[in-house]
């Protein structure tokens, strides 16, 4: 039930988007190795990204059922093809302001390292970034711990969020 | 698990613990032959017709065997029954004839099946049972005929060539043994609705054979409508056709008489010139005789965990087709093709209802299986612990899904072996205590609502539970100070700290790994409840859910909230008034026909914002073991199937949430953990 048949016509573009965008790079970079591919998004804001490995699918915003007696950070579950998923709202958990939801507001379904799987919600997705290793650089400390690093793209820099850091809820 | 593995391993060597498992299938089978060529011998001597499915049963039985001993590697055995399995599929289809020459040889069968069975584990035994066996096997050979050619009796049936070239070998037997003994022979012609034609069929095919025998049911052409099916009924019965036709009693059956008996004064039979049936070659004979008989048929559990999930899947696919019917009833436009979708939704329902229930039914085992377990280990720790213990069982035919008594064995044996080891005294112990010398370990099974109590009672030392309550201090697992009552005690036993042997031995007589035994249990769904007096012995019941596939859910609102409750755990609902909660130090209560029944209002428990107050509101009664509780929620939604799934994250485990299912809209429904609530509840009501 993991397959990641596209639901809707704009996730489909989106997936296409994204394809596209890495077959791109493909051909503008031989060395393929030594290029790390991220997902990036908005959140409040500011540019952040994760490890397209990471990324199982992306989804549009369904109706989430809340769950009592979690953190406020957990928003609920969602639904996805049989499986219940829990969604997290992160800009919670790296301190910024609450996501507000609208139309641009992307469910993003992430693995986890102990093979679990977990929602979190952006404010947008964005592209693609293929970027050479050397151009990621440690963050130094971060408030909430979970990010990890940096890559400077066009001068702006996006955030590398550590997804099991981020994600790792301690009651 | 070893029980898993060893039924499932092809043909390999003869393990002590198969061989066992062997004999006692194998022992069950042969009893069963026996009875029944009892009452073979009985209804030809007695110079009776012999009931054929008599005979199908031998065969059936035959057959288990030869699967059986197949599984174990067992050759002697295997022949045999391949060969037994030779003359009675010769008796089905009438070509060797049932007199006492052949009857004698399968009794002399069943005889050496049995000596085959003492000797299984011992090769050299084996070795000289093979004498007789391969004796017997050849006089098996000899006697069987081969088929008769062409059957010419037929030519007389006024009938449908094409119908009769359909019957199998063993329906054109029955077909010739009914016409040979003067039996009328009727077609019985009916269509039914495609949807329910089973259940048509089925009262249909009772009523021939309340009359006579059903040769064969047959699909019959005819320009029906395509919601029909049509059915014919190959039939043959001693009524003349006017009688059978009132015992069918129904207008829309037809019944043709295609060749009279001799019981009606000859009438004349109109030659109709038929074609000689046509024979299809003869091996495809013997196996399809074989397919429409074998009774049985191994699957391994997973596949039907697939199945299941399929069925599950579908569930859901039908709510949501129900609710867009529902959309569309409500629009007046759409209101027409709502209704017809809403139809075929319906039907679409009862049928994977049907579907669910024959997967489910499939999964159940009875509990025999267990017991015979069980009463092994009995027998042997008897002997180890030179203890003399009865073991009394009950309710062998009640029945569990099939992953749930894989799961309860170990639990079970565990409280067994305790009871014997631990609570049943020592001789001289009972015999100072007034108590009869052998001691007495019951089990029983049974069905309560849509749970399986299995309840192990001893009849030992009890539990004492000063002793048990000082260990427990002992060892830290309560403060001297913590109020418990006797039942909380007596529960300390599933406290891990509490389960190691040398411990509590002398004390309690109980406690090896209990808390082992409340962890399984508790994985597939079940509680476990311990009961004691002390002198007068122990009981230990496990409540345990008959499935754990699909299950009916009741879907509750608080607000704008939804939850499931497993209807299982659903013993009532009320409708009760505000004015009828009683208050009792800031707790509310509900006099439930005279027992005080603690309510805890959903809302308050998961801090959620409930509906304006109306003055009335529901109480939906839950309860596990024998807890009870009255949960206060704003309306009731009705029953759904459910699947539960385990939810995914970073937190995946919330107090008093089992899991969350689809109801066919996109947003999944939180499903209660009603033992968790009520054990919640219960001991806060406790420390109040």
């Amino acid at each position: 039930m993991t397959s990641a048949t596209p639901n809707s016509d704009l996730q489909r573009s989106e997936w296409e988007r994204l394809a596209q965008a890495a077959a791109n790079r493909d051909i503008d970079v031989q060395n393929v190795d030594e290029l790390v591919q991220l997902l990036s998004f908005e959140l409040d804001g500011a540019p952040y990204a994760v490890p397209v490995e990471s990324v199982r699918e992306i989804v549009r915003l369904r109706p989430i059922t809340p769950v009592p007696g979690v953190p406020e950070s957990v928003l609920g579950v969602i639904s996805l093809r049989g499986e219940i998923i829990e969604v997290v709202d992160i800009c919670r958990r790296l301190d910024l302001s609450p996501i507000e939801l609208n139309r641009r507001t992307r469910i993003i379904v992430v693995n986890l390292d102990d093979g679990q799987a977990a929602a979190i919600l952006v404010d947008a997705v964005r592209q693609v970034l293929r970027v050479e290793d050397d151009a990621i650089r440690p963050a130094g400390a971060s408030d909430s711990g979970a990010i990890e690093s940096l890559c400077a793209v066009e001068d702006r820099f996006v955030s590398i969020i550590d997804l099991n850091r981020v994600l790792a809820i301690h009651e | 698990m070893a029980a898993r593995s060893s039924k499932t391993g092809g043909r390999k060597a003869t393990s002590r613990k198969a061989s066992q498992e062997f004999v006692s299938e194998a022992e069950e089978i042969l009893e069963r032959m026996r009875t029944d060529l009892a009452d073979l011998d009985d209804q030809r001597s007695g110079g009776r017709d012999v009931d054929p499915e008599l005979i199908n049963s031998l065969f059936r039985a035959a057959h288990s065997l030869k699967a059986l001993a197949g599984m174990f590697g067992l050759d002697a055995i295997q022949d045999l029954s391949h060969h037994l399995e030779d003359v009675l599929d010769g008796m089905r289809l009438g070509r060797v004839p049932m007199d006492s020459q052949v009857i004698g040889i399968i009794d002399e069968a069943v005889r050496i099946f049995a000596s085959l069975l003492e000797a299984v584990s011992d090769p050299d035994a084996l070795l000289a049972v093979s004498a007789p066996v391969e004796d017997l096997s050849a006089r098996i050979a000899a006697i069987i005929k081969p088929p008769e050619a062409g059957n010419d009796v037929f030519g007389a049936l006024e009938i449908d060539a094409s119908l009769l070239r359909a019957l199998t070998e063993y329906e054109e037997h029955r077909l010739s043994e009914n016409i040979s003994r003067g039996r009328h022979i009727a077609l019985v012609d009916s269509s039914f609705e495609i949807i329910s034609f089973e259940e048509g069929l089925g009262a249909i095919s009772a009523a021939v054979r309340e009359v006579g025998e059903v040769i064969s049911t047959l699909p019959a052409p005819g320009d029906s409508p395509e919601s029909q099916i049509r059915f014919s009924l190959l039939v043959g019965s001693e009524l003349p056709m006017d009688r059978l036709i009132e015992q069918l009693n129904d207008p829309e059956v037809s019944v043709r008489c295609v060749l009279q008996g001799h019981t009606e004064p000859e009438a004349p039979v109109e030659a109709i010139p038929t074609e000689e049936p046509v024979r299809a070659p003869e091996p495809e004979h013997a196996l399809e005789s074989l397919r429409s008989i074998g009774e049985t048929v191994r699957v391994d559990i997973r596949k039907l965990d697939e199945l299941m999930n399929l069925v599950g899947e579908l569930v859901i696919q039908r709510v949501s087709i129900g609710e867009i019917a529902n959309r569309l009833v409500a629009q007046p436009e759409t209101a027409k093709i709502g209704g017809e979708l809403a139809k075929i939704h319906n039907a679409l329902d009862r049928q994977l209802k049907g579907i669910q229930s024959s997967v489910l039914e499939v999964r159940m085992v009875p509990m025999r299986q267990v017991f015979e377990k069980v009463s092994r280990v009995v027998r042997t720790l008897r002997r180890e612990l030179e203890k003399d213990v009865r073991l009394e069982v009950s309710g062998a035919d009640t029945e569990l899904d099939k992953l749930i008594v894989e799961d309860l064995i170990d639990p079970l044996m565990h409280i067994v072996r305790n009871a014997i080891d631990h609570a049943i005294e020592p001789l001289d112990e009972r015999l100072a205590a007034g108590k009869p010398p052998q001691g007495a370990v019951r089990i029983d099974a049974f069905q309560r609502g849509n749970h399986v109590v299995i309840a192990v009672a001893d009849d030992g030392r009890g539990i004492d539970t000063d002793r048990l309550r000082e260990r427990a201090e002992q060892r830290g697992i309560i403060s001297p100070e913590t109020a418990l009552n006797e039942k909380e005690i007596l529960d300390l036993i599933f406290e891990p700290g509490l389960s190691t042997r040398d411990q509590i031995t002398e004390t309690s007589g109980r406690g090896v790994g209990m808390d082992i035994v409340r962890v399984n249990i508790t994985s597939i769904g079940g509680v476990v409840d311990v009961e004691s007096v002390p002198g007068r012995g122990t009981t230990i019941s496990m409540t345990l859910p008959i499935t754990l596939a699909i299950i009916q859910s009741l879907i509750v609102a608080v607000g704008r909230h939804r939850f499931a409750i497993p209807m299982n755990s659903v013993m009532e609902t009320l409708l009760i008034d505000d004015g009828e909660i009683q208050h009792s130090e800031g707790r509310e209560l509900l006099n439930l026909r005279g027992e005080a029944l603690v309510l805890r209002r959903l809302a308050t428990e998961f801090d959620l914002e409930p509906d304006e107050p109306t003055g009335k509101q529901f109480a939906v009664v839950i309860g596990m073991g024998e807890m009870r509780i009255g949960l206060l929620v704003d309306a009731l939604e009705g029953q759904q199937d459910t699947v539960i799934k385990s939810i995914q994250g970073p937190i995946r485990s919330v107090r008093g949430i089992a899991g969350a299912t689809e109801l066919g809209a996109k947003d999944p429904v939180l499903v209660l953990d009603v033992s968790t609530l009520v054990a919640d509840a219960v001991r806060r009501r406790d420390a109040a």
